[in-house]
């Protein structure tokens, strides 16, 4: 698997919404193939629905996405996810079922609905277990486990999905720093190991300033801000897109962006910063 | 996983064996001879018109039942679903009540009593749908709202019953669920029908897995949900009909097995649905024998000859203590 099989997205004008709640209101972004992508912004922002869009999980009022030059209109539902993986924020409990087998249910979009009855060592699910470091657990229940540990086995899953392109919706999301950067380290080795294009919508800034080659913001449906981390994080950032004030920090030893909020900005004040 | 599955098959032949012994007027040795091949006129009529048939009905039935459960428990992903709370049976009878009533139907036309049950089964299916919406969020509430569709079908029912009540003697046991009475011709249409749709609901393993998984799981690895759960849907919906107009409404098996199954066959469908069916034999042709035992001795005690205890009460009466079981410890955490 060489950086060379990597495949980039196209989203190309793409409005998404509800007649009385638009989401997206003509978002344009090119991401590369082998990048790692943090998408940024307020909860609301559309960065989610992006990220389904991106997946084929939603269809685009205008506009198309085009995932290595196909348009994912025109592929199945199975087609897709051999394609695209997506790490949902979170998910419900399955009572009953082992880690080994939910990992293993990653391989549908491969092997299909007969194809999942045949028994048979898969080793893409032994790749997937190891991976994340899950194998020495592969046998205990999925429900018996801490929300660290799980967040992990549901990236196995997605990594059973054998994709060229993963796509997380917050993977650090309710995990604590330990587990958080646990995560993201595993992310960014196997994107390095084997090229994966990579977006991730991150909250947390810090961690899209630490680890994304390219920070892209959005505001109320629209890209407002796109570039790598040195260029995009300062303290207009921090105030248009996170409606917080802060300083802009660097960091001593690897020269990251390191952000210091201060409190959270409200209407007025928001105007103020700017005229 | 294997051993569980031997077990279970021996405590299926145990069971099968007490229902041919279990009913009156027979000893033990008498049926012995008979599948010797020989004994008395009259007792090979009974073991081999009446007895083994209506084992074998128990059998299938009850297979049928718990197969529909755990689709039913898996598609919406709801412990609490089953073929009675969701309208699915109460449908059913409904159906085959209403077809035997207007005289599409009867003991001439079995066929149409399946497809009338059927028809029913689809009904209630629809009418729980609409009433909880496709997706079914609150496993609670959409338990609500199958309690809410099975009574209204229940009154239909009655309704049915008490306009038309001249032809429908022997439908009132479908009502509570019966193998009195069942069979070959039960069985040569119960078989086909119920092998049909649980090789179907076989190939169907892997889809239903990922919709236990939930939905966006689900869309994530590549299945289209919707369509999954539609099929899944219909296969519950035909082998309930199926067992329906063999044995009636017979209470709770669909429900609760499926929870015995995952509990000895784990949450892979592929060892869990053919545990349930096997589970589900288990349960009915048991419970039957058990039924047919107690009315030997409540005929004995009371001297009463001609009473009998349908297996429904027996199943019903079982079911609801363990509901309350599953109730108490139904899962709710989402990680």
């Amino acid at each position: 698997m060489s950086l060379t099989q990597s495949i980039g997205i196209h989203v190309e004008g793409v409005h998404f919404g509800y007649p009385a709640r638009p989401v997206l209101r003509g978002v344009d972004l090119t991401v590369r193939p082998g990048e790692l992508t943090a998408l940024i912004g307020l909860n609301g922002c559309g960065k989610s629905t992006l990220l389904r869009l991106a997946a084929g999980l939603l269809r685009p009022n205008r506009g198309r996405v085009l995932l290595g030059g196909e348009d994912l209109a025109r592929l199945s539902r199975r087609a897709t996810a051999a394609r695209v993986a997506l790490l949902h924020q979170s998910a419900p409990a399955v009572p009953g079922m082992t880690v080994r087998h939910l990992v293993r249910q990653g391989r549908y979009a491969a092997r299909g609905p007969l194809g999942m009855l045949r028994e048979g060592d898969d080793p893409v699910v032994h790749r997937a277990l190891r991976d994340v470091g899950v194998e020495h657990w592969a046998d205990r229940d999925v429900d018996a486990l801490s929300g660290g540990e799980r967040q992990r086995v549901r990236l196995a899953m997605a990594l059973a999905q054998d994709t060229r392109v993963l796509l997380l919706d917050e993977p650090t999301t309710y995990l604590d720093l330990h587990h958080q950067l646990d995560v993201l380290r595993t992310v960014v080795r196997l994107r390095e190991e084997r090229g994966l294009t990579v977006v991730m919508v991150l909250h947390d800034l810090a961690h899209a300033a630490r680890f994304a080659e390219r920070i892209v913001a959005l505001r109320e449906g629209l890209v407002v801000a796109d570039g790598a981390p040195k260029e995009v994080v300062t303290p207009g950032l921090l105030a248009d897109v996170l409606k917080v004030a802060g300083r802009v920090g660097t960091d001593p030893e690897g020269g990251w962006p390191v952000c210091y909020p201060d409190h959270p900005l409200h209407a007025l004040e928001n105007e103020n910063q700017f005229h | 996983m294997n051993r569980r599955f031997v077990g279970l098959a021996a405590l299926a032949v145990v069971c099968a064996g007490v229902e041919l012994v279990a009913g009156r007027g027979m000893s033990p040795s008498a049926v012995w001879d008979v599948l010797g091949g020989g004994g008395e006129v009259t007792e090979r009529h009974i073991l081999l018109q009446l007895r083994l048939p209506r084992m074998l009905v128990a059998l299938g039935a009850g297979a049928s039942l718990a197969v529909a459960g755990l689709v039913l428990q898996s598609a919406l992903r709801n412990p609490l679903a089953g073929p009675e709370v969701t309208g699915v049976t109460p449908g059913a009878v409904l159906g085959a009540v209403t077809a035997t009533a207007l005289g599409l139907a009867g003991w001439d036309s079995p066929l149409a009593v399946v497809l009338a049950a059927c028809t029913g089964g689809c009904v209630g299916a629809l009418l729980l749908w609409l009433l909880a919406g496709r997706t079914g969020a609150d496993p609670a509430q959409t338990a609500v709202h199958g309690v809410l569709v099975s009574a209204v079908l229940g009154g239909l029912t009655a309704m049915v019953l008490l306009v038309e009540p001249g032809e429908l003697g022997s439908v009132v046991q479908w009502l509570v669920g019966t193998t009195e009475g069942r069979v070959w011709e039960h069985w040569h249409l119960l078989w086909p029908w119920a092998l049909l749709w649980g090789t179907a609901v076989w190939l169907l393993a892997g889809p239903l897995t990922l919709l236990r998984c939930g939905d966006d799981i689900a869309l994530a690895a590549g299945l289209s949900a919707g369509r999954a759960r539609t099929l899944a849907l219909l296969c519950a919906v035909a082998l309930t009909a199926g067992a329906v107009a063999a044995v009636g409404a017979l209470g709770f098996v669909g429900l609760l097995v499926p929870h015995l199954a995952l509990a000895v066959f784990g949450a892979d469908l592929r060892t869990s649905l053919p545990g349930a069916a096997l589970l589900g034999a288990v349960v009915v042709c048991g419970a039957d024998a058990v039924a047919q035992l107690s009315s030997r001795i409540l005929a004995e005690t009371l001297d009463a000859g001609r009473l009998t205890v349908p297996v429904g009460a027996l199943t019903a009466c079982l079911g609801a203590a363990l509901l309350l079981v599953v109730v108490r410890r139904s899962p709710s955490h989402t990680f």
